[in-house]
């Protein structure tokens, strides 16, 4: 079971074998969950939306259409959160503005750092970024999530890329 | 290659996902060229900080929930799901349903009536024939009876009858004309006075005006023939007139009746 793509497991959940979800949800929640604090910087709303986004898959299951998991998950993930700020109306206050919020913890400077590079980013730039960097979603999937090519992908992680790199060492 | 710097290759270089060609390529421009092994250094940095990158964990909380939301899901596939109820049908037709499941009983219960009053019928009829065919054969035994009040029983049994048979004539002219017993023979006279106007009671009568002695038996059969207007009676009427034998009240009786039969 642990052993079968994440494709061939969702196939079984969608047939109506729920009990096979357990091992996705393993595999998955801490990507999602960690995507959408990047995203959002909270931990509780995304706690709520992790839940929300896997009871969504519990729900519509039978609408998977065996491509990739990885994609239908965070296409789900995607819409999760950009619902979320639209219903509370504050999708551009919330992201485009959004301050890492340092907890004090000691070891974590570097990654406050990038957080805060990051957060410099479009939502639209940081969202590819973290998808990409951080649960190291391949080209091909990641235009299948934002309805684009690889290659087209390619280039502008690139360039985020260097966009980035510009930001991050300059507050070092 | 040499003034085509390859900073746009270079994640995808540290990715470790450069087919050998492009990855000998940009080996060796990278050999050559400061700006671009800057620029590696610096995205090198960059990757380290994603790598360094200490995801956070979510709380318990969220494995509880998704595996109550997923056991709630379970229960609910195992679940009956309950037809669509049916749409409602109007009042009218609901009424039309009613009446012909009315109809339809009160018409199963007169048919299942009328079958069981034939039937009922029927078997009346049968019963009746068969106490008939009982009555007739408990008389004719009773009226051979030797003793005389079974055989007077058996005689009375003639008001059972509305519309006695031949044999039931016979034995009762038989009983008239042949029984030792007065009474008997005056019980059998009243049952066949009730059936005067057939022939054959006639006959048995006028024959037994000839042979009765009983004289209150002979006023009766007397009596009875004057009302019958039986002419045939003139005859042994006389004959008793000349008997020496015959009462003299019976006499009188015959003398008295005998110009109304005319």
């Amino acid at each position: 079971m642990e052993a079968l793509s994440d494709e061939i497991l969702m196939q079984k959940v969608a047939e109506g074998n729920l009990d096979v979800l357990k091992v996705l949800f393993d595999r998955h929640h801490k990507h999602v969950y960690n995507f959408l604090y990047k995203m959002s910087g909270d931990s509780m709303l995304s706690e709520d939306l992790t839940q929300d986004i896997f009871y969504k898959l519990i729900k519509y299951r039978s609408s998977y259409n065996n491509g990739s998991f990885v994609s239908w998950l965070f296409t789900i993930a995607r819409n999760s959160l950009k619902s979320h700020f639209t219903r509370n109306h504050k999708y551009h206050d919330g992201l485009d503005v959004l301050e890492y919020k340092s907890d004090g913890d000691e070891g974590v400077e570097d990654y406050s750092q990038l957080q805060q590079a990051l957060n410099q980013l479009d939502p639209e730039d940081r969202e590819l970024i973290i998808l990409n960097r951080f649960k190291e979603i391949r080209y091909e999937e990641l235009a299948e999530i934002m309805g684009s090519t690889p290659g087209a992908m390619k280039t502008k992680v690139c360039r985020i890329l260097k966009k980035l790199k510009k930001i991050y060492l300059e507050s070092l | 290659m040499k003034n085509n710097h390859i900073s746009d290759l270079i994640p995808a270089y540290l990715d470790g996902i450069l087919d050998e060609n492009t990855l000998k390529k940009v080996e060796e421009h990278l050999s050559q060229c400061p700006n671009c092994q800057k620029e590696l250094e610096e995205m090198k940095t960059l990757f380290k900080a994603f790598d360094d990158d200490v995801p956070r964990v979510p709380t318990d909380r969220l494995r509880n929930k998704f595996e109550e939301a997923l056991h709630a899901e379970k229960e609910n596939l195992g679940k009956v799901v309950p037809l669509a109820p049916k749409k409602k049908s109007n009042w009218a037709t609901n009424l039309l349903k009613v009446a012909a499941s009315i109809a339809l009983l009160v018409a199963s219960f007169q048919m299942g009536s009328l079958f069981q009053q034939k039937k009922v019928d029927g078997d009346i009829t049968a019963l009746k024939d068969e106490t008939l065919q009982m009555k007739q054969t408990a008389m004719l035994s009773l009226m051979e009876n030797q003793s005389a009040s079974k055989r007077i029983q058996g005689v009375n049994y003639i008001e059972e009858f509305e519309h006695p048979d031949e044999a039931i004539i016979q034995a009762l002219a038989n009983r008239l004309l042949h029984d030792e017993n007065d009474n008997v023979r005056l019980t059998a006279f009243e049952a066949l006075s009730k059936f005067s106007a057939s022939d054959t009671v006639k006959s048995v009568f006028i024959k037994a005006l000839g042979k009765e002695k009983n004289p209150s038996i002979q006023i009766g059969i007397i009596e009875m023939l004057v009302q019958i207007q039986e002419k045939k009676a003139i005859a042994p009427m006389k004959k008793l007139l000349e008997q020496e034998d015959t009462q003299p009240f019976i006499k009188e009786q015959i003398k008295a009746v005998l110009p109304k039969i005319t």
